[in-house]
């Protein structure tokens, strides 16, 4: 198997790296760039756990090979907050709580960042669509729609 | 889940794909969004020599309405096309099934190629190898028999994608080119009724573009499926009417969907048009729901399906 070079912007800063052609780009995010906030749950396209932003738009990390993102910009949870202050999602989901166990929160956050960033001010129905391939064990969802409106409402 | 080692290629034309194609003799698969391909590598379903990347020709990523049709790139995705303005003016059943397929977050991935090319699913098939292994293969692994239809020949894996429906109930065509050359044909024809090889494709063959006759029409797309936010149809029914009547295609049952061309749309021809989509919806246990309920879903779509467009006609 080939190793090809790679480079990602990944949280704004540029990484070069050697990355085999199989490599799943969830793969990559957590062994060579120890980015543990990429959370794995099914691995299958299910769950939306592992989702990060490429260029923007929401990716599922554990069905995408890396080699095929290579050049673009990649936002994971951890280039959410801005040194020590958390991003007015997060603050929300914190304030409304919306996460118990925390392993789907990774995945919804970056979904509902790209989303505010595309819809300012969304109604409830589309934020249920935009987190509809993503499944939380724990909070029955209604926090986390709650929290995404009050930061939709906070930023206006 | 790691993935089994394979090279990869990406391809900057159509040209190019089918010439890694051949380099690996025919053991590589084409990669698009990647959202059906990738489970599939995971589960060692697949284990090609070489994936080769078609996200980077240009040409298969355009829309473009001319000469009296609207032809899709096959590396739009469904996201793109389902915000298309010609779509939703045009092709409402169309815009209804990309609406109903997965979730948002796949569909901005996913291809309308790759959904169109995607395989077929079964309770006994989607699995891990180590579980496959415990149960032994079946005919669509190169088993001696299937599964779910025990002495059965023939597997009637079902072909999941919502929009080959309403593609079909709108007379789409699809383009081919492969090794052998190109060629056009109405998207019906690409299924060979056996869900152990659902394509009658020939090999490296690759779907360029699809393209749909520019006449306005009416339609609705009806899905039954477990959760509405991300499940695969589990039976569906997709009408399109046009001036000259209303074209239904069945699917989520079998591994090819099935179409009906209604010469009348009166109470009689509807019920009877419903009645034969029953009669040849061959379902089998190989779903979460049972087969008695998914034919008689078949059924009730259909009707319902065909009788909401005559209710908003009025
Ligand atoms: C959780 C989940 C839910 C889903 N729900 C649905 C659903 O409700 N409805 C539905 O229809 N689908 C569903 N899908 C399936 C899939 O996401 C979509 O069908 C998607 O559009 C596939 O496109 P892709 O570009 O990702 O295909 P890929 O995975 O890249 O390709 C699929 C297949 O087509 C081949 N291929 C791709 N492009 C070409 C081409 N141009 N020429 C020749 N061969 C090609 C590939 O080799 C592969 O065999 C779901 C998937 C997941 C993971
Ligand atoms: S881990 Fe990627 S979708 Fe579940
Ligand atoms: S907080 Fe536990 S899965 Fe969502």
């Amino acid at each position: 198997m080939r190793r090809i070079v790679c480079t990602f912007v990944v949280n704004g800063v540029t990484r070069e790296l050697l990355v085999e052609t199989n490599a799943l780009l969830s793969e990559v995010l957590q062994d060579d760039l120890g980015l543990k906030g990429v959370h794995v749950g099914c691995g299958t396209g299910d769950c939306g756990a592992c989702t990060v932003l490429v260029d923007g738009l929401p990716v599922l990390s554990c069905s995408t090979l890396a080699v095929t993102v290579r050049g673009k910009e990649i936002t994971t949870v951890e280039g959410m907050a801005n040194g020590t202050k958390l991003h007015p999602l997060q603050e929300s989901f914190i304030e409304h709580g919306a996460l118990q166990c925390g392993y789907c929160t990774p995945g919804m956050l970056l979904a509902s960042k790209r989303l505010l960033e595309i819809n300012p001010s969304p109604s409830r129905q589309d934020i249920k669509d935009a987190l509809a391939g993503h499944l939380c064990r724990c909070t029955g969802y209604n926090k986390i729609v709650d929290a995404v409106m009050a930061a939709a409402e906070g930023e206006e | 889940m790691i993935l089994p080692g394979f090279e990869y290629r990406k391809a900057a034309s159509v040209a190019e794909a089918i010439a890694f194609y051949n380099d690996f003799q025919g053991k590589a698969r084409y990669l698009a969004g990647g959202t059906d391909l990738m489970p599939l590598l995971k589960y060692r379903l697949s284990t090609p020599a070489a994936v080769v990347d078609l996200k980077g020709i240009q040409e298969l990523g355009a829309i473009s309405a001319d000469h009296g049709w609207l032809t899709i790139g096959a590396n739009v995705t469904l996201f793109d096309l389902k915000n298309d303005p010609v779509v939703k003016e045009y092709f409402p059943v169309l815009c209804q099934s990309l609406e109903a397929t997965s979730c948002e977050t796949l569909q901005m991935r996913g291809t309308i190629g790759g959904n169109l090319l995607q395989d077929t699913r079964c309770i006994e098939y989607n699995k891990t190898m180590e579980w496959r292994t415990a149960r032994g293969f079946c005919l669509k692994m190169g088993g001696e028999t299937c599964n779910v239809v025990p002495h059965s020949r023939i597997c009637l894996s079902n072909y999941c994608s919502d929009n080959a429906l309403s593609l079909i109930a709108l007379s789409a065509e699809v383009s081919l080119a492969g090794p052998e050359g190109d060629k056009t044909t109405g998207l019906e024809k690409i299924f060979s009724g056996c869900g152990s090889r659902v394509f009658a494709l020939g090999p490296g063959e690759i779907l360029t573009r699809i393209r749909i006759p520019m006449e306005k029409s009416r339609g609705v797309y009806e899905k039954l499926r477990v959760r509405n936010s991300i499940d695969y149809p589990l039976a569906a029914v997709a009408v399109a009417m046009r001036q000259n009547g209303a074209r239904v295609c069945v699917g989520g049952v079998g591994p090819a969907p099935r179409v009906y061309d209604l010469t009348g749309t009166d109470a009689g021809s509807v019920r009877d048009g419903a009645q034969k989509a029953y009669t040849d919806a061959r379902a089998v246990p190989n779903s979460t729901l049972s087969p008695t309920y998914r034919r008689k879903m078949v059924r009730a779509l259909f009707r319902r399906a065909v009788n909401k467009i005559l209710s908003e006609g009025k």
